[in-house]
């Protein structure tokens, strides 16, 4: 099990890179579907099916079609690939690349010492019942985020009818 | 057959050694017994595709396909040979590599779903508890092959699902099949009024209507309508291609009619406790209910008018949210009061 | 328990190279005779008009929100289905609240008209 939580781990890291680097937003996002699978299969070797299935069911089964929706809807073509060569170039990626550089080395300082996890199984059982008993608190705010989506993309669909 | 087993076991063991016999064992077990299950899969879905030109045949006064073999019923064969020997036609300008893809990503989910479909009690090839959410991730990966209408009808089927996960506290499939065997009409022997159709007879309406969008089928086709956009995509598939899509579509029907099956129709149950009908296997009684919800499939084709984009968007939104929520809160109550029929 | 998914997992990739198989087998059996007419993308016959990687209209994108709103609310009551009855009244209350809230949002839609379809 250790060594698929490592095969996958590397796969989720090798995926997101291209994420980032690819220049055509289509083939990028066909990586961050591969990035979230593997990541689903990480939380499945910690012991979490139940997250995992969820990661599948929300990221890479309709938020990455969300995104999907909104390349083909911008259409964007040889413009946008010029811009993003433009945009990806070599001397752009010192600054985040150091300042990432930073945030790698305080990870592996905090990380270093902790015991590596149990493997166990949780089950949607003990997950629902965490979250509606010590975590009821963050449920309900999350109601409350779903609503600000809710009226948010009511007016994003508002506004362009009126336009058209 | 026990015996067969443990001697195969065994050979394995001894050609691969006591390190590598198990592991090896088990991996060429798995592979049969997923051959078992999908290779009798393609064969119903070959036979569905005849079943469906006869039904809707016979209910337009036709006969329907009735040259190749007696009756046609080699009809299928023969067009999967057709379909074999057919040139592959890639469009100038398409990405080939996703134009592949796509036919693979559609059959795929409809498959590897099986692997937790209970046959019958204790037969399933992984009894995993989470067998539900795992059909539900692995359906949704499904919306890469096809990314188009009849979408949001996913959501609705989630909701209508949540209302049979109140009523059965499990997302074991076999233990939602087992928890519609108890109720106080199964006590008395009448066992398919305490399967879930009954008490979550709109959810199970929901969940069938939102069934029939979500693989795409009349009357909410508008995807692949083939008087108004001539099948849509399917045009631009051809020989194969075409083949392994047709193949994912008519395999998803199966899928989604079996799931209606375990989670509101009783699974393998019998519909009766008598002793006659407990006799029968219940692998019969699973084929036979999906062979009932896959015949409404037809039979919806035959009979309604293809619906609009903005039509099913309606049905959707205001129709079946608001509905499963409503009835989502009352089973929840009903739970709640002394006259829970689902003790 | 994990154990359990190993045929679960070797099912994806069967199903996956079922698919493959299949159309390996049509691209050995079936002709290959490529030419640029046959392979242009067409429209009732004509030569396409526009590309066909057409601009989407930005109405899908609303459902699409939607979807996964709605997508999310039932990733909380997935959970709550399943121990509601370790949780009692409690649970059930708790749960109603969070619906209350996500029904508001949704009668704004409605009264807003966010979810016809001219």
């Amino acid at each position: 099990m250790e060594f698929a939580f490592y095969v996958a781990a590397a796969v989720a890291l090798a995926a997101t890179v291209m994420v980032v680097t690819r220049l055509d937003a289509v083939h990028a996002l066909l990586y961050l579907v591969v990035s979230l699978l593997a990541i689903a299969l990480v939380l499945y070797t910690l012991g979490a099916p139940f997250a995992a299935a969820l990661e599948v069911i929300l990221y890479a089964g309709a938020i990455v079609v969300l995104f999907v929706f909104v390349v083909m809807m911008l259409n964007l073509g040889r413009v946008a690939l010029a811009q993003e060569r433009r945009w990806l170039a070599p001397r752009t990626w010192i600054g985040p690349g150091l300042l990432a550089l930073v945030l790698l080395v305080e990870l592996l300082a905090v990380l270093g010492p902790t015991p590596p996890v149990q493997p166990g199984a949780i089950s949607a059982q003990a997950v629902g019942a965490a979250l509606f008993g010590r975590y009821l608190l963050g449920v309900e705010i999350a109601s409350m985020l779903l609503l600000a989506g809710l009226v948010g993309a009511c007016h994003l669909g508002r506004r362009t009818t009126e336009g058209t | 057959m026990n015996e067969l087993v443990a001697t195969l076991a065994g050979y394995s063991s001894a050609w691969f050694g006591p390190q590598w016999g198990p592991p090896v064992w088990v991996f060429v077990k798995t592979l049969v017994l997923i051959l078992v299950i999908t290779l009798p899969l393609f064969g119903c879905v070959a036979y569905l595709t005849l079943a469906e030109r006869k039904i809707i045949g016979y209910m337009q006064v036709r006969i329907g396909p009735n040259r190749v073999g007696p009756a046609g019923l080699l009809q299928p064969i023969a067009d999967a040979v057709k379909l074999m020997f057919k040139e592959l036609i890639i469009p100038a300008g398409a990405n080939k590599f996703l134009f592949v893809l796509a036919p693979m990503l559609t059959l795929m989910p409809a498959l590897a779903a099986w692997a937790v479909i209970p046959f019958g009690p204790e037969v399933v090839l992984a009894d995993v508890d989470a067998g539900l959410l795992y059909v539900m991730a692995i359906t949704s990966m499904g919306v890469y092959g096809v990314i188009i209408a009849g979408w949001a009808s996913n959501s609705t089927m989630g909701f209508a699902l949540v209302c049979v996960l109140l009523v059965s506290q499990s997302l074991n499939l076999s233990d939602i099949v087992n928890g519609q065997a108890r109720g106080r009409f199964a006590a008395e022997g009448l066992n398919f009024l305490s399967w879930n159709w009954l008490p979550l007879l709109p959810m199970f309406l929901v969940y069938f209507i939102s069934a029939v969008a979500e693989t795409n089928r009349a009357p909410f086709d508008v995807a692949e309508g083939e008087s108004e956009i001539v099948a849509g995509f399917h045009v631009e598939y051809s020989g194969m291609t075409f083949a392994v899509f047709f193949l994912g579509e008519y395999a998803n029907m199966i899928l989604v009619s079996a799931l209606a099956t375990i989670m509101f129709l009783g699974g393998w149950l019998p519909p009766i406790d008598a002793p006659l009908l407990n006799a029968i296997p219940g692998f019969f009684w699973l084929v036979l209910k999906i062979g009932f919800l896959l015949f409404c499939f037809l039979w919806f084709r035959a009979t309604f008018p293809r619906y609009r984009y903005d039509q099913i968007m309606r049905l959707g939104w205001k129709v079946f949210i608001p509905l499963t929520i409503v009835w989502l809160v009352l089973v929840a109550a009903w739970m709640q009061t002394p006259w829970n029929p689902w003790q | 328990m994990l154990e359990n998914y190993f045929p679960v997992l070797m099912f994806i990739a069967v199903g996956l190279v079922l698919g493959g198989v299949l159309l390996a087998v049509g691209r050995i059996l079936a002709p290959h005779k490529p030419d640029p007419k046959k392979l242009s993308p067409y429209e009732c016959g004509f030569e396409a008009f526009e590309d066909a990687r057409m601009k989407f209209d930005v109405r899908y994108y609303l459902v699409a929100i939607l979807f996964i709103l709605f997508d999310l609310e039932i990733a909380f009551l997935f959970p709550w289905a399943v121990v509601i009855p370790d949780i009692g009244f409690f649970g059930y209350a708790a749960m109603m609240v969070f619906l209350a809230i996500l029904v508001v949002g949704f009668v704004y839609e409605w009264k807003k008209g966010a979810l016809e379809w001219e």
